[in-house]
């Protein structure tokens, strides 16, 4: 379907797209449009102007200073994961942005964008959660940054007010520890039927801390701390993930997402499996 | 698709009652309600716009508060349509003496259509339970408010 018609403008930079969001109450920001796009074609949007950010230049790139990899909101996927310095300092990123639905999406789909959607079935929520990553964001009253545990509020609904632009994501780079992405993928969409992020230090062959964060299968991604007790403290084997991972059904909440292709059922039985896979990774990865 | 949910009130059932009877109460707290003028019968035309993230939609329907039973308990049956698709819906509401407060029962399934089930079937039970928390959050603000 052809999308309503709408008004478009071109940003130039963050101020001048706060300015455009202004003048146009209702406008939505374009970034890589893969998920509003879709939405306009379908009406269930129907926008009276988009204001594109998309050629916002310094938005965009992957960078190492002062302990932060910092990651532009205009970043593909692709970029992301294929980037070095992901791959170094928060491997699990690079793991759930190499897995973003298809070549033609990981290439125009932003990081930005898709945090700013916050999809329930989208990837990168849980991993951002489990490496406490910061989300930097500006808008008429100024620059603020938001924890990620903090920024994502529910099914589609964020911290992001209506004239504010994501500009960047930041990790602490350096840490000794390895992280990992575990996915169930829908088998049309690609989206997370269950997504879960695991970070693992290391102390030896056991586990020193952990941090584990689930999405896809809940409104909004949660840190499963039943699961990262659990596991702390424990050898580094698969016997003890799995059973850290059965602790998981605690820490999703009575609220689990179902569809016709995954039952809330279902997805509560494989979750656990997809926990000690995430963990499993990750520890691979701690012992090096 | 089904719906339950229970929601926790500090005021008894004979105060919760009329506020979920009132129009101009169930108007205020029903997120994004443009309209609620009665038709008789305990029927209420109601235009709703409702969004998520980018998604947003105008939807007319009709609310009846059937099977009336104060203070405890009424049927609650919704239809509408917009742009984006249909609702057919039914619930009822139980309202239950709960230590000097009230535990209100909501137990019910809908029926939607149309593009927004197509594309958003996923997404649907999620959504309506978090209109639903918002309306109840709404109307506890409004049993603490001095009357």
């Amino acid at each position: 379907m052809y999308p309503a018609d709408f008004a478009y403008y071109r940003a130039s930079s963050v101020q001048d797209a706060g300015r455009l969001m202004n003048e146009h109450p209702g406008a939505k920001f374009l970034a890589g449009g893969h998920s509003l796009i879709p939405l306009l074609k379908l009406r269930l949007a129907v926008p009276p102007a988009l204001i594109d950010i998309g050629r916002i230049v310094d938005l965009s790139g992957v960078t190492v200073a002062n302990g932060r990899l910092r990651i532009g909101a205009l970043t593909p996927h692709a970029e992301v994961a294929a980037s070095s310095d992901v791959a170094t300092h928060a491997a699990a990123l690079a793991d759930a942005a190499g897995q973003i639905g298809d070549p033609a999406v990981r290439n125009r789909g932003t990081v930005g964008g898709n945090i700013a959607h916050a999809d329930p079935a989208s990837d990168l929520p849980a991993v951002l959660c489990a490496l406490d990553a910061s989300i930097g964001i500006v808008g008429a009253s100024g620059d603020r940054t938001v924890p990620a545990s903090e920024f994502f509020l529910g099914m589609m609904t964020t911290a992001l007010g209506e004239d504010e632009i994501v500009t960047h994501v930041e990790i602490a780079a350096g840490q000794q520890h390895g992280s990992a992405y575990a996915k169930f993928p829908h088998p049309a969409s690609r989206y997370a039927v269950i997504g879960v992020a695991a970070v693992i230090a290391a102390d030896g062959d056991a586990c020193r801390s952990a941090a584990v964060a689930v999405g896809g299968l809940v409104p909004a991604p949660v840190r499963a701390s039943n699961v990262e007790q659990a596991v702390s403290g424990e050898a580094l084997t698969d016997a003890s993930f799995a059973k850290a991972a059965q602790r998981v059904g605690e820490d999703l909440g009575d609220e689990i997402l179902g569809d016709l292709f995954a039952s809330v059922e279902y997805r509560r039985a494989m979750a656990p499996v997809y926990v000690a896979r995430s963990l499993s990774a990750a520890a691979a990865r701690a012992r090096k | 698709m089904e719906l339950t949910a229970s929601y926790r009130f500090d005021v008894p059932p004979t105060a919760l009652w009329p506020l979920l009877v009132d129009p101009a109460v169930v108007a205020s707290c029903l997120p994004g309600c443009e309209a609620l003028e009665p038709v008789g019968d305990d029927s209420y035309r109601a235009v709703l716009t409702v969004g998520i993230a980018a998604v947003t939609g105008r939807y007319e329907g009709t609310v009846t508060l059937a099977d009336q039973r104060p203070p405890h308990a009424y049927r609650l049956v919704v239809t509408g349509k917009g742009r984006a698709g249909f609702v057919n819906g039914e619930a009822t509401l139980e309202l239950h003496e709960d230590g000097g407060g009230t535990r209100l029962d909501v137990a019910g399934r809908a029926e939607v259509g149309g593009t927004i089930a197509r594309v958003g079937q996923r997404l649907l039970s999620s959504a309506s339970k978090m209109m639903m928390d918002r309306f109840f959050d709404c109307l506890r603000k409004q049993t603490a408010a001095p009357s």
